[in-house]
Order: C-alpha cells, then sequence, then structure tokens
C-alpha cells in the first residue's frame, strides 16, 4: 500500500517520521541512524550549531544528508522574543522555512508554556516561517494554533525524554478529530508500538529523539521507528475494524418495538 | 522564613533515618517514582553503600535518558586571588602568603583567546571574596569582556546583591555558581574565620537574589569534607527543591566539590572517600534526575572517567586554578585547589569517546541572552 505524502506548507514528505539529534555519542551514529529512520524533516536546537568547530556542529554534517531538511529548534528560550531572536538567527545560518518553537521556561521538565509559544507563533507566522509548535496536549490551543497560520502542531504524548508514551491520548484524539492540519506527536514516545498507536489514532507523524538516541543500538532503533510509522499510517489507511462493544443482550431492549 | 541552620536542623532526622534504614527501604527508594527526603536519605544509608552497583545502573540509566550519551564541557577562568576572606579550607585565604594578582583586560582577552582557540563555549569565571581590586564593578566588566568571546559565561565569586547580579546578567553573564559550603552554622562560623563572607545569612540568601534578578542558571554545592555529609546532601536537597517551586524558570546545577589539599595543609574533618562521593552522586541523580551534575578537575582521571555518565552530565576539563594560567606557562601564583585530572583536553575528549560518551562544547546561543 502506498503512503500518502506528508503535506507540510508548500512541501511534501514520504516519511512521516520526524526525528531529533541530541543525545546521541557522536556524528557518525547520530547520521547513520538519522538515514536509517528515513526522516526528511530533522530537528536540531540552535543552541547546537556550531559551525566554528565541525566536531562539535550538528548542523552542518545533517545539512549535508541527501533528502534531508532541517527544521532548527528554539530549544532553551524562556519567552516568545528569545524563540523569534533563534528563529531568525537559524534561518540565517541554515536557510530552512521550517522552525520548531520550543519554550519551555522550566529547563528541569521542559513542559511547553502556552502563552509565549502563541506570542511567538503567531510573530513567526507573519515573518513567514513554517511554524510547528511544540505544545502541551490541549485542543484549544490546538485550535488557537491553526487559526494563526501553523503548519501543524505538535502536542507531546508526555514529558520529554520521559518515554512515558501516550499518556495524553485521550487529548490528542480530540485534538485530530478537530484539527485541518497535521497533528505530530512530539515527544514522550518510547516504543515503536506506541508511535504505531499515535498513527493508528489520526496523527499525521511523529516526532522520537530519546527513544532512538538512548536505544542500545540506536540505528536499528532508528530502522524500528521507520517501520512501525509506516505500519500505523497504513493500518490508519486501510481503515481499523470498528470495536466491539461488548456482548450483545440475549433480550434485546428493543423488542418491545416489534411486539403487536 | 527558611535560613540555612533550619535546614540543617530539618535534615538532622532524616540523617538519623539513613542510620535505620533497612534493605527494604533502599529497595522502595529505588523504585519511588517521587522521590523526596526520605528516598535520599534511604539511598546514602549504610545499607545503601552495599548495593553501589545498583544505584550506578540506576543512575546511568536516567542519565542516559535526560542527557543523552553527552558531557557538556566547561573550563574555570580565574580573574583574581585577591581574597578579603578567611575560608579556612581555602588557598586563597587572606592569610596565606603567596603573591596577589588580577587580569587586566589585555591579560583577560589572552585568556579568553587561549580558551577559544581550545574550542570551549562555555566559561567559568572566578574570583576571591570582595576586595578593593576586584570588586562587583570588575567582575562585572570582565564579564562584559568574556561574553564577546564565548556563547555561555558564568561566575563563581563572592555573595552580591540583587542589583549587582542583576548588572552581571545585563552584561552577558547566564548564571552563578555559589556555594553554601556548609549547612551546618556551627561548622560555618568556625571555617570562616573572618570578612564578609562570617556573616551566613547574607551567603544564604545569596541564591534568592540571584534568582530574583533572573539568573538562567543557578549552582548549588556544599564544600565534602566540612561536615557529616549525610545531613549536607539533605540539607542541600531540601534547599534546592524550595528554590526551584519559588523560582521555576532558572536551570539549576550541582556540583561535588570535596577538599583536597593546597596551600595551608588544611585537614578536612570529615574526609570523604572515593566511594561515599560516588554515592552521593548516584543518590542526587536517582532523586534530581533533571538536574545537571557537575564534577571538576579535582578529582582524579580514574573517578572522573568512571562516573562520566553515571550520573555526572557535566565537567571542567584542562582546568588552571592559577590566575593567568592559560596564556602563561609559569603562572605566578598557587592555584585555589590543587587539580587532580590534569589531562589535557584532547586526552579527555577521547577517554570520554572510549566509553561512547559525546564532548558537547557548545550547548548555548548569545541569542539567548
Amino acid at each position: 500500500m502506498t503512503i500518502d505524502p506528508l503535506n507540510l506548507g508548500q512541501t511534501e514528505f514520504a516519511s512521516r517520521l520526524l526525528v531529533g539529534t541530541g543525545k546521541f555519542s557522536d556524528n557518525a551514529v547520530m547520521l547513520k541512524a538519522v538515514e536509517a529512520s528515513g526522516a526528511q524533516l530533522v530537528t536540531v536546537a540552535l543552541r547546537r550549531f556550531n559551525p566554528d568547530r565541525p566536531d562539535d556542529d550538528l548542523a552542518g554534517p545533517l545539512a549535508r544528508l541527501p533528502g534531508v531538511t532541517l527544521m532548527p529548534n528554539t530549544s532553551g528560550a524562556r519567552t516568545a522574543d528569545e524563540a523569534v531572536r533563534v528563529a531568525m538567527l537559524a534561518r540565517e545560518l541554515c536557510g530552512s522555512p521550517f522552525i520548531k518553537v520550543e519554550i519551555h521556561p522550566n529547563p528541569h521538565h521542559l513542559m511547553p508554556d502556552p502563552i509565549e509559544t502563541f506570542k511567538a507563533a503567531k510573530t513567526l507566522v507573519k515573518e513567514g516561517f513554517q511554524v510547528m509548535p511544540y505544545m502541551g496536549a490541549d485542543p484549544a490551543l490546538a485550535k488557537r494554533l491553526e487559526d494563526i497560520g501553523c503548519a501543524s502542531v505538535m502536542p507531546l504524548g508526555s514529558a520529554i525524554g520521559s518515554g512515558h508514551g501516550l499518556q495524553t491520548a485521550d487529548m490528542l484524539k480530540i485534538i485530530v478529530r478537530d484539527s485541518r492540519i497535521p497533528v505530530i506527536v512530539d515527544a514522550g514516545i518510547r516504543t515503536p508500538s506506541e508511535a504505531a498507536a499515535a498513527m493508528e489514532m489520526g496523527c499525521a507523524a511523529v516526532l522520537v529523539n530519546s527513544a532512538i538516541a538512548a536505544a542500545d543500538d540506536p540505528v536499528a532503533m532508528a530502522r524500528a521507528f521507520a517501520a512501525a510509522v509506516k505500519a500505523g499510517m497504513a493500518a490508519r489507511q486501510a481503515g481499523l475494524m470498528p470495536m466491539a462493544d461488548g456482548a450483545s443482550p440475549t433480550s434485546p431492549l428493543t423488542g418491545f418495538l416489534r411486539n403487536e | 522564613m527558611n535560613d540555612a541552620a533550619s535546614y540543617w536542623e530539618k535534615a538532622a532526622p532524616w540523617r538519623d533515618a539513613a542510620a535505620e534504614t533497612t534493605v527494604r527501604d533502599v529497595e522502595n527508594a529505588l523504585a519511588c517514582s517521587d522521590p523526596g527526603p526520605r528516598q535520599l536519605a534511604a539511598l546514602l544509608s549504610p545499607v545503601a553503600t552495599s548495593r553501589l552497583e545498583t544505584l550506578a545502573q540506576k543512575a546511568q540509566a536516567f542519565t542516559r535518558r535526560h542527557f543523552g550519551r553527552t558531557i557538556s564541557l566547561y573550563v574555570p577562568l580565574y580573574l583574581s586571588n585577591h581574597c578579603s576572606g578567611g575560608c579556612a579550607y581555602c588557598g586563597f585565604a587572606s592569610d596565606r602568603e603567596q603573591p596577589r594578582v588580577k587580569l587586566d583586560p589585555d591579560q583577560i582577552a589572552a585568556e579568553a583567546a587561549a580558551l577559544h582557540a581550545m574550542g570551549f563555549e562555555d566559561v567559568l569565571l572566578l574570583t576571591g571574596e570582595e576586595t578593593p581590586e576586584a570588586d562587583a564593578d570588575y567582575v562585572r566588566d570582565s564579564v562584559a569582556r568574556v561574553a564577546q568571546s564565548f556563547h555561555r559565561v558564568t561566575i563563581e565569586s563572592f555573595a552580591m546583591s540583587q542589583d549587582q547580579y542583576a548588572a552581571l546578567f545585563a552584561a552577558g553573564c547566564t548564571g552563578v555558581t555559589l556555594y553554601q559550603e556548609t549547612y551546618d552554622p556551627d561548622t560555618y562560623q568556625h571555617m570562616h574565620r573572618w570578612g564578609a563572607k562570617r556573616d551566613m545569612t547574607f551567603r544564604f540568601d545569596a541564591p534568592a537574589r540571584a534568582l530574583a534578578a533572573d539568573a538562567r542558571s543557578f549552582g548549588m554545592g556544599v564544600l565534602l569534607g566540612l561536615a557529616d555529609p549525610v545531613q549536607e546532601a539533605l540539607s542541600l536537597f531540601m534547599h534546592l527543591t524550595d528554590l526551584q517551586k519559588r523560582y521555576w524558570q532558572t536551570e539549576y546545577t550541582l556540583s561535588f566539590p570535596r577538599i583536597r589539599r593546597q596551600t595551608g595543609e588544611f585537614q578536612a574533618p570529615h574526609p570523604i572517600d572515593d566511594p561515599t562521593l560516588a554515592q552521593l552522586i548516584f543518590a542526587f541523580r536517582i532523586c534530581l534526575p533533571t538536574v545537571p551534575l557537575i564534577l571538576s578537575t579535582r578529582e582524579s582521571a580514574a573517578f572522573r572517567d568512571g562516573i562520566a555518565g553515571l550520573g555526572v552530565s557535566k565537567m571542567s576539563v584542562a582546568s588552571r586554578t592559577t590566575v593567568g594560567g592559560y596564556h602563561r606557562h609559569d603562572p605566578q601564583t598557587d592555584g585555589q585547589f590543587s587539580v587532580n585530572d590534569t589531562r589535557p583536553l584532547p586526552l579527555f575528549c577521547d577517554a570520554l569517546r572510549q566509553k561512547a560518551l559525546r564532548p558537547v562544547f557548545k550547548n548555548w546561543d548569545t541569542s539567548l541572552r
């Protein structure tokens, strides 16, 4: 079965797996994992851009991978102003129209700030970015971000790096049902089966970093995620069978309607 | 209102609980999803000492999950060894006989150039206690100079006022490190023989002043060896978690400075051996899984290589604790403490890579100032 492409702004992506690039033991493993994942949209924190020192730089080597588009992120920003500044600089440095708005004032749990995220997204949309906001799984905020012109919304499954999976599943389902733009689950996914579950639920894509980088074999795990995302999407496209509600009553409740 | 002494008092029953900890308590602490003082006490107990391997495995798993397979690198830059302080344990104390020097702007530029050429992007500026030669204005001006060359500049200096901290941040300072040294009021008075630092309350309140002035990061710690390490650790834990609730937009870090031999031959009243230091690091990693834990070159190469990634996520390297040590090959002063791991940067990075850990030089950006 062919998998429908993912449309973000003006761009079409065959892959529905997006990957992050922090936490790897070196560039060689990171690049191999990105290749194995088949990801075409890859996020890098501006604070890890280091063009002066190639062996410390994440962005340069990724930009040279064929078929990969960089999506810089604003990790480290506490406010909309900072995020906007980071986004402008990142676009200048790598030329990508995509920006992952990531504003988490508390650096310990990295929970996204809805107020600052909304403000930054609004400015960056006006500045012509394809804005991809990382957000709590809040259906109202998702609609607000859609209304101002974001290219997607990226609600969390659970806390970044926690590996707690799709704790927000109920909220994600509401966001997916209501949304006219792609919903990408970002953060919390630990297993390929969770990535598949997000796709079956109707999410347009998933973004994975820690689950790949912190695996014993990151390259093999990247491959496993690629397969799971494809399987989940294929299942969604194939149409899942309806879930049974339970046993049917032996004495039908509507029996009285048939009594003459 | 809390002060250092009240944390020390509150920690006492937990320290006593640590002495009575059972194997079951340690297992419960390891399984706890929301650890507090009870769990920290259990993990610091003598019973937990016999489970050090289990603690290490858990600490490594937590470190890898949150920080990945990376170690952030920073380097200290000593601006001045002028000091008005009387810290009994410190090589800079004003009664130590040694030449007193401070870097002038040209020398700061030379030091910065030497460090930049090595690839560093994260620099910690240090001074002694305040003197007319090295006062808050001098620290602020030095920050402004160094911030031109590096993405991240932090300071470890004397306790300042909120306005002085605000001036530092405006000059490009990202964060402050200030150790309480000890939470035990008796030890504190005994160790800090004269000078402004003798005022324990002023020092204890310094983190809140820096945080109120909007420090982006704040480094805490106790000087290990001065007082009972378990009670110190519990006091520090409660202090940090209380600050986190009030000043929630700051990254807290913890360091584990241990008293080492230095000028003056000070003997630590509570010497800490390697397994105890490791246990402290593992226990803090398990109880504060997202707080960066920092280890300096005070420790040996073997200990540092072993503990990297098992809790510790940030390390200094190639450090000179003398003033002007990076651009002059024959430093004119004694260091604040003697460096144990003296390996040059490439050797240390190779050791990290051998352990499949990535040395990270740049993990911040000037655009975030």
